[in-house]
């Protein structure tokens, strides 16, 4: 019960007018940047953390993670009414959420969407108020071998787990640990990988690499789609929405077996993207009549949002505890927070329970109050997206920029920015998976020392990483079998073929 | 739908192109890091250990992609990038490379103003007038909130010196 009373303690902190004020304008900024094509959750957060610098780290963690709800629920919106999904993790919502709107339910798949997020938000919240002291007290036994084994089985785990090739997955992972390096070397406190540029001795900014990765990247991508908005004219009637948040309970296994899924993607680097698609999936699967999924059908609604929301609140805790983002969102926050002067991880519940608790209180309050607002803004951000795009594309392309510039105040970040726009664009339809890269940008220094450190106690041998302790020897097993699992589930599959084919050939 | 005429690159080039792309630059880092020292120095690894792997497990990867893909291509054939596509990219694209390239000479308020400005008139077909009234109001409202709201000085150019605004 420990964790209560410190969470009351956060909500004691919270409660102000100022704190509820960044709140709402970080939940409205996130509506606005979930709804714009190109500037997603990840990217929206980059660019408001050079505006976080002479904030204090509290107000600053309110308005990011609130920009976060923001977005989240931003995608959902025009995934419904325009069939475009703001956010990679809302794409599943377009499946029965735009049908629905085109049949006439655009309110009930609205808030139907938005009140199942809302559920899935809290639960996730719920999951990590319990579980956060006890992965603290976990993470206390942490030393330099157990930190770079955590990162090894969270990177492992995207090399085997993501759906597109793992040789990508590992070209884009290390092209990140390959930038994280440029630029001053912590531990020798030598120059390294600038080849003689001087800009680039302040290293990479992995802000600079979120901006064009996920923005300019995504706005290329969209304008070679050709951008058509189809909207669907919303006008929300307190009457459906009464309806539609009284229908909810209906759906009460679709919303728990959702918001398992999620929680259990965040906590794991699945990511909400995955764990929507997954929720979906389950739905589609579990339901009595499969007929209605994809054409509208309530609970194909329901689950990816659940999903998602859930996903994107749990992925904060392995941030908060063990320093590994569960989402590119949490890694470009988590990134704000070392710039902030802060130390993600388990000594950060100790040294600022304050900071860490009135950040899990703001989730509370910032997922209801993105609820509301969400609801009653609907109709002005619908309007937004028909504002012509020769305007609106211009004016996101500088915002882009304009936040690359101010992270360092640097010439060569504008230039970068593009470079890695290109490179966004190109990788995103090779299938690249890209979230990797920046986990890896952000991690790359600390999973870097945690190595170097480990081999220091060691005087050079690998063998530490299995000898340290069970702890250490469990994680690293458990990540060596996550990067080898597609090469083992072929030969398990390659087994079978042959064991199933031996009867038949007889 | 589309004529095989209409297609500006397959697939498969750029995957080659891309995969080739990552493992030179694998190769440079490799090629850095042995600058700085690979081996096991006074203090531990040496500053290019970590990055030289890294370099290393770059230029093995992307060759397998190459590879990779090499036998997809066999299988079967994608396109890239059609040229409706190519020509929406490339009007979206270079006016935004001007921009960037402006604002190195003329500061991010004057090159965001023209960039703004000459879409609206020959993209978007606005009036000058119009768009004139789009751009300055973009302008004030930026430098507001950006220099005395959050007090983040952008990139500025001559016509700011002349102006005498910091």
């Amino acid at each position: 019960m420990e964790n209560f009373g410190n969470l009351m303690d956060g909500f004691v902190i919270v409660f102000s007018f100022y704190h509820f004020a960044i709140m709402a304008a970080g939940v409205l900024l996130g509506i606005l940047v979930g709804v714009l094509p190109g500037l997603g959750a990840p990217n929206g957060v980059s660019l408001l953390i050079p505006l976080t610098f002479t904030m204090d780290p509290i107000s600053a963690i309110i308005l990011l993670t609130s920009m976060y709800w923001g977005a989240l629920f931003g995608g959902s919106t025009t995934s419904i009414l325009f069939n475009i999904p703001g956010e990679p993790s809302s794409v599943a919502t377009t499946f029965d959420g735009y049908p629905m709107a085109q049949q006439g339910k655009a309110t009930q798949a609205l808030t139907l969407a938005f009140m199942s997020a809302g559920v899935g938000a809290l639960f996730g919240v719920t999951v990590i108020t319990v579980l956060s002291g006890w992965v603290t007290q976990f993470a206390l036994k942490f030393s330099s071998p157990e930190f770079f084994a955590v990162y090894l089985l969270t990177f492992c785990s995207f090399i085997g787990m993501g759906s597109s090739s793992p040789f990508k997955a590992v070209v884009s992972m290390m092209l990140g640990f390959a930038f994280a390096a440029v630029g001053m070397d912590g531990m020798a406190g030598n120059m390294r990988l600038t080849f003689g540029i001087t800009e680039l001795i302040k290293g990479i900014s992995f802000l600079v690499a979120v901006i064009g990765l996920f923005g300019i990247g995504e706005l290329l991508l969209t304008m070679e789609e050709g951008l058509r908005f189809d909207g669907i004219h919303a006008r929300i009637k307190i009457r459906d929405v009464w309806q539609a948040i009284l229908s909810l309970p209906r759906y009460w296994v679709t919303l728990l077996r959702s918001a398992l899924v999620g929680c259990w993607m965040g906590i794991t680097p699945g990511g909400p993207t995955a764990a929507s698609f997954m929720s979906y999936g389950l739905a589609k699967r579990f339901a009595r009549k499969k007929d209605g999924f994809g054409k509208g059908e309530p609970a194909g609604v329901v689950a990816p949002e659940t999903a998602d929301h859930a996903a994107g609140t749990c992925a904060i805790l392995p941030m908060l505890a063990l320093g590994v983002p569960g989402s590119a969102t949490a890694a470009v926050m988590m990134g704000g927070l070392m710039i902030w002067g802060l130390t993600p991880g388990p000594m950060l519940f100790i040294e600022r329970p304050d900071f860490v608790w009135s950040t899990i209180a703001s989730m509370y309050m910032g997922n209801v109050m993105a609820v509301v607002l969400v609801l009653a803004t609907v109709p002005l951000f619908a309007a937004i997206l028909r504002i012509p795009f020769s305007i609106i594309g211009p004016m996101i392309v500088v915002v882009c920029f304009i936040g690359a510039y101010q992270i360092s105040g640097a010439r060569l970040d504008l230039w970068l920015a593009l470079v890695f726009g290109i490179a966004g664009y190109l990788l995103k339809k090779l299938d690249y998976p890209i979230a990797p890269m920046v986990l890896a940008m952000v991690l790359g220094d600390k999973t870097e020392d945690a190595f170097r450190q480990s081999m220091i106690f060691s005087k050079g041998s690998l063998g530490i990483f299995w000898t340290n302790s069970t702890l250490v020897a469990t994680i690293m097993t458990l990540a060596l079998l996550l990067l080898f699992w597609p090469l083992i589930g072929s030969v398990v599959r390659r087994l079978r073929q042959a064991v199933a084919a031996a009867p038949a050939a007889r | 739908m589309q004529n095989p005429s209409g297609i500006l690159l397959q697939r498969v080039t750029v995957e080659i192109a891309v995969a080739l792309v990552a493992a030179v630059a694998g190769a440079i880092i490799c090629y850095g890091s042995l600058e700085i020292g690979t081996g096991w120095g006074d203090a531990g690894p040496q500053s290019g250990y970590f990055p030289f792997y890294i370099g290393l497990s770059i230029v093995i990867a992307s060759c397998c992609v190459l590879i990779e893909s090499v036998i997809e291509q066999r299988r079967r054939q994608q396109v890239f990038l059609t040229r409706e596509q190519g020509h929406r990219i490339l009007t979206f694209f270079l006016p935004m490379l001007g921009f960037v390239a402006g604002a190195m000479v003329l500061g991010l308020y004057v090159s965001l103003g023209l960039y703004l400005f000459g879409v609206m008139t020959i993209q978007g077909k606005y009036r000058i007038g119009k768009a004139l009234a789009v751009c300055l109001s973009t302008i004030v409202t930026f430098y507001f909130v950006f220099e005395k709201w959050f007090q983040v000085p952008l990139l500025k150019g001559p016509l700011e010196a002349l102006l005498k605004i910091y």
